[in-house]
């Protein structure tokens, strides 16, 4: 790892080299391993370590972006050139107003935790053994990340935040089910493989021998892995100003409107207790806890320093590394928690269907929001109250809107959730739905 | 950087069982257009370097940018000690199939090197494409993109191997939306999701006359909006090339990956219905259908001299006739698959690739291809003109929109940006969000018609999924239009 001092001279040397009217640049250091294990052994077992610096310089109006991953002098000076080249060769982009000036930015603590070989391959053991006392198959990741990120620009920002994360990740299988289970971390200590272990093969010994069902419309159990991988099509192409304003989004032109049943309330908020904090966007600007959806009324969208200007509004710090075609993307969204528990929501269901996982989903229209997307690794139906067998998996086709204007109850608490790699975790509560499209079945 | 490569071996203590190494040099140039400006003018590039170690019985696998004599010994130590720990959990070994060492070269071959073509006349061009998707008050968003990738190889491994390779690729595409009220609509050419990408110059970005076909693709966005919505019910099926291209990407490509078939994708990306009992014997599509892995074919994104595991690239049927007949392998999977079904005993068919010096090289989809009609087994060389005139009803869709299946390849979804309802033989009213879904070997074996090799393009898959950590991957798929009979198709209710 660098350090904060030695990636801030890194950063000055390179405002220093360029010319232009304005320049950013972004530098990242990372060192990463990650266990691999399938078939209840490990198969693939690996570290690396990488450097980046990207510079976006801006001349005119006119912006060029160039990147590489080396920190020598020479390589430094090629980016700024690469990028002076390219900004001269454009048109100006007569929406580009500045980049960000400085603004007070949160202290977290810059934690970093570096695991060993032997660790990972200990926790990818733990699984190993759980799922082979049960005579099952454990698949799954250890991987541990550490990175620093340190952003400057020529108005004066220097925003610098190092972190890390153990995310431990498994799939067990049976002869004819699956159980999923994740746990993060900063600290290997931190991951419990055990619990991770015993909740896979649990919901595999669960979900064996499923059933066949008629795919049709269903009251639902969406646990709060299935919520988040809903809402993470949500968070793309929802509260998104470069969606929102060209009126491709389901949101556009709805800001103080009702979108959502009245007990859906969106919160982005990257100090969560729950997560692990990051204190300023890719362009160094500060990030701040934002409603985004209140009682169900749109209160606010994510806007980057380019759309608020554009758009003469308020920068909420949510830009993503130039050149960022995708438009600002909040990245710790999450459904406020209600007043129930899980066992509450599924004794008030008459029939329905229990989903754990999603899996492939894909948005059909982005204005409509509906999502297409099969479940994984347990469904059950519930009747009267009780889970009373597995089923098989189905395909669904549902609109996201609709689906929160249909929130019966919400789980009265977050659940953490691990991605597969780095330092974004996901937030979500359990939500009981009144109707859910499933279209047609799979074969398991 | 051959030598640098042999250097970096040659510091690999000689007791390990197998060891070979990667250098990598990557360059990269990406221009995006939106409403006329360019969004996005970029250049990146990175080098780095791997060592992969078996060492009794287990890999191990590091890799850094740091190729100082330091960093060197430290990714070499690093890869034996990841090496050591797998060791302490091991349960069987693992073994390479006996392929033979090779010293050689290879280059894409191209007409006009498309990082030399002046940027102002990349942007001129792009920009009027832009500017000419605008036909309408109604297209609210028009986009034109390009890219154009260089990728420099050098592997080198204890067994022998000497290989530089540079592959070269480029891409382009256009795309506009239009909006009225909540009716949302994207037309794409040639290609959604960044056009048509292939290993070629900069020839092939002219050879698509983005400029001229901008109007069309734009009036036809504009014409969805307006256009009935596709019917529903189980229908004869054609599909354009282009949608072929990822439903075979999809539903063969993915189900052929060995890794996959035997568990080793489970945690991430999934399984396969294609399970080894099912070799040379299960009937995965109809007669004519025949599947094959290739690359060779000039031009196709995933063609290449050598494999990143020192492999030549070969031609390898999949499905012969309707039959399933083959996976695509890697040196130490089809050394299980051997130990699993006897009758296999074939070495790797050399489809290992990673996507950059950081990542563990993995069984990719090289150009996945259902050959045409009029070829050996498939059936006569139809055109699409007279596959409209032989279908009574039916609806012709052209163009992905949207995409999805299930973690065995079973029960796919697609949907696509446009359709035309085929009437009496003729093409009719266009549809807006046509949609179809199925089983895949029941799909496969409703095939009865494959358009001739001059519809035949090999379509490039740059965005494909797969591995911890994650590898986006650049695949090919040879298609032509083909029919499908009695398909469920407009599956979502609107």
């Amino acid at each position: 790892m660098f350090g904060k001092e030695k990636l801030k001279q890194i950063a000055e040397t390179v405002l220093k080299l360029s010319k232009a009217d304005q320049t950013e640049v972004i530098l990242s250091v990372s060192g990463n391993s990650l266990t691999r294990f399938a078939n209840n052994e490990i198969h693939q077992n690996m570290a690396w370590k990488d450097l980046g610096i990207s510079v976006r310089v801006i001349i005119d109006k006119k912006i060029g972006v160039a990147s590489t991953n080396s920190f020598d002098k020479r390589s430094l000076k090629e980016a700024v050139e690469k990028a002076t080249e390219l900004a001269k060769l454009q048109e100006p982009d007569p929406d580009f107003v500045s980049l960000p000036k400085p603004e007070d930015i949160s202290d977290v603590e810059n934690d970093i935790f570096f695991a060993t070989e032997g660790e990972l391959a200990e926790g990818a053991h733990t699984v190993i053994r759980e799922a082979l006392s049960e005579h099952l198959t454990a698949s799954g990741a250890y991987a541990n990340d550490v990175s620093e990120l340190a952003v400057a620009n020529s108005l004066g920002i220097f925003a610098y935040h190092a972190g890390s994360s153990c995310n431990l990740s498994t799939i067990v299988m049976g002869k004819s089910s699956s159980g999923f289970a994740a746990d993060v971390a900063r600290n290997a200590a931190d991951v419990d493989a055990q619990r991770v272990a015993k909740t896979a093969v649990s919901k595999t010994l669960q979900s064996s021998d499923p059933e066949d069902i008629e795919p049709g419309e269903y009251e639902v159990i969406l646990e709060p892995q299935a919520v988040s991988e809903m809402m993470a099509f949500f968070q793309w192409y929802g509260p998104n100003a470069r969606i929102y304003h060209e009126k491709s989004s389901y949101l556009s032109e709805k800001m103080g409107q009702k979108v959502f049943g009245e007990n859906i309330t969106l919160i982005d908020d990257p100090f969560h207790e729950l997560v692990f904090p990051m204190p300023f966007d890719f362009e160094g600007y500060p990030k701040k806890k934002i409603m985004f959806v209140e009682n169900g009324v749109l209160r606010n969208i994510a806007y980057d320093s380019y759309y608020a200007h554009k758009y003469k509004t308020e920068n909420t710090g949510h830009a993503l590394p130039a050149p960022n075609t995708l438009g600002p993307i909040p990245l710790h969204l999450y459904i406020a928690p209600g007043d129930k528990t899980r066992d509450d929501m599924i004794k008030n269901v008459k029939r329905g269907l229990l989903v754990t996982r999603l899996w492939y989903v894909r948005v059909l229209n982005p204005k409509v929001l509906n999502i297409t997307g099969m479940t994984r690794d347990g469904t059950f139906l519930i009747e009267d109250g009780n889970i009373v067998k597995p089923v098989k998996n189905l395909r669904f086709n549902q609109s996201i809107p609709d689906a929160l204007h249909n929130v019966v109850a919400i789980e009265n608490k977050l659940t953490q959730l691990a991605s597969f790699e780095g330092e974004l975790i996901g937030l979500a509560p359990a939500l009981h739905i009144r109707k859910w499209e499933f279209s047609s079945a799979t074969l398991f | 950087m051959l030598n640098d490569a042999d250097g970096i071996l040659s510091k690999i203590p000689s007791h390990v069982d197998y060891a070979d190494v990667r250098i990598v040099e990557q360059e990269s140039e990406d221009i995006a257009t939106k409403d006329g400006v360019v969004e996005a003018l970029s250049s990146s590039s990175s080098k780095g370097y791997n060592v992969r170690i078996l060492k009794d019985g287990v890999w191990g696998f590091a890799a850094s940018h740091d190729m100082s004599t330091m960093g060197v010994d430290e990714t070499i130590a690093k890869a034996l000690a990841i090496t050591d720990a797998s060791l302490k959990h091991k349960t069987t070994d693992v073994k390479l199939d006996n392929s033979k060492p090779v010293q050689g070269s290879y280059k894409t071959p191209f007409q006009e090197d498309p990082f030399q073509v002046p940027t102002e006349e990349k942007l001129e061009l792009l920009v009027a494409a832009d500017k000419a998707l605008r036909v309408s008050d109604k297209i609210v968003v028009s986009q034109a993109s390009y890219q154009a990738n260089r990728e420099k190889k050098y592997f080198v491994s204890t067994s022998g191997s000497k290989i530089e390779q540079e592959i070269i690729w480029t891409g382009a595409g256009i795309e506009a939306s239009a909006v009225d009220g909540t009716e949302f609509q994207n037309r794409s050419y040639p290609n959604s999701f960044r056009g048509q990408n292939q290993t070629r110059g900069f020839e092939l970005v002219r050879d698509l006359d983005l400029v001229e076909n901008a109007p069309r693709v734009g009036q036809e966005a504009v014409d969805l909006l307006t256009a009935d919505l596709c019917p529903s019910g189980e229908f004869d099926l054609i599909l354009d090339g282009n949608q072929l291209a990822l439903q075979i990407h999809e539903s063969c490509g993915h189900a052929v990956e060995l890794d996959r078939a035997l568990g080793y994708e489970a945690s991430y990306a999934g399984t396969s219905f294609l399970t080894p009992d099912k070799l040379f014997d299960f009937r995965y599509g109809s007669d004519i259908v025949n599947l094959t892995a290739d690359a060779t074919i000039p031009g196709g994104l995933g063609t290449f001299g050598y494999d990143d595991e020192g492999v030549p690239a070969q031609r390898t049927y999949l499905v012969k006739n309707g039959i399933f007949q083959d996976y695509i392998t890697s040196r130490d999977t089809v050394s299980k698959l051997h130990e699993i079904n006897p009758k296999y005993n074939k070495r790797s068919n050399g489809t290992v690739r990673a996507s950059s010096w950081s990542r563990l090289p993995m069984i990719r989809m090289t150009n996945i291809n259902l050959e045409p009609g009029g070829e050996e087994g498939t059936g006569k060389a139809w055109t699409l003109d007279d596959l409209i005139k032989d279908t009574e009803y039916g609806i012709l869709m052209s163009t992905n929109r949207s995409w999805s299946i299930d973690d065995k390849r079973y029960n796919f979804q697609f949907g696509t940006e446009i359709g035309w309802e085929i009437k009496n033989g003729k093409k009719g009213r266009m549809l807006r969000n046509p949609t179809y879904q199925g089983i895949t070997p029941q799909f496969w074996n409703s095939c009865d018609a494959i358009c001739g090799r001059d519809e035949w393009t090999v379509w490039g898959t740059p965005n494909c999924g797969k591995g911890q950590p994650s590898q986006v991957m650049y695949t090919g798929h040879g298609a032509s239009p083909a029919r499908f009979r009695k398909v469920k198709v407009g599956v979502v209710k609107w």
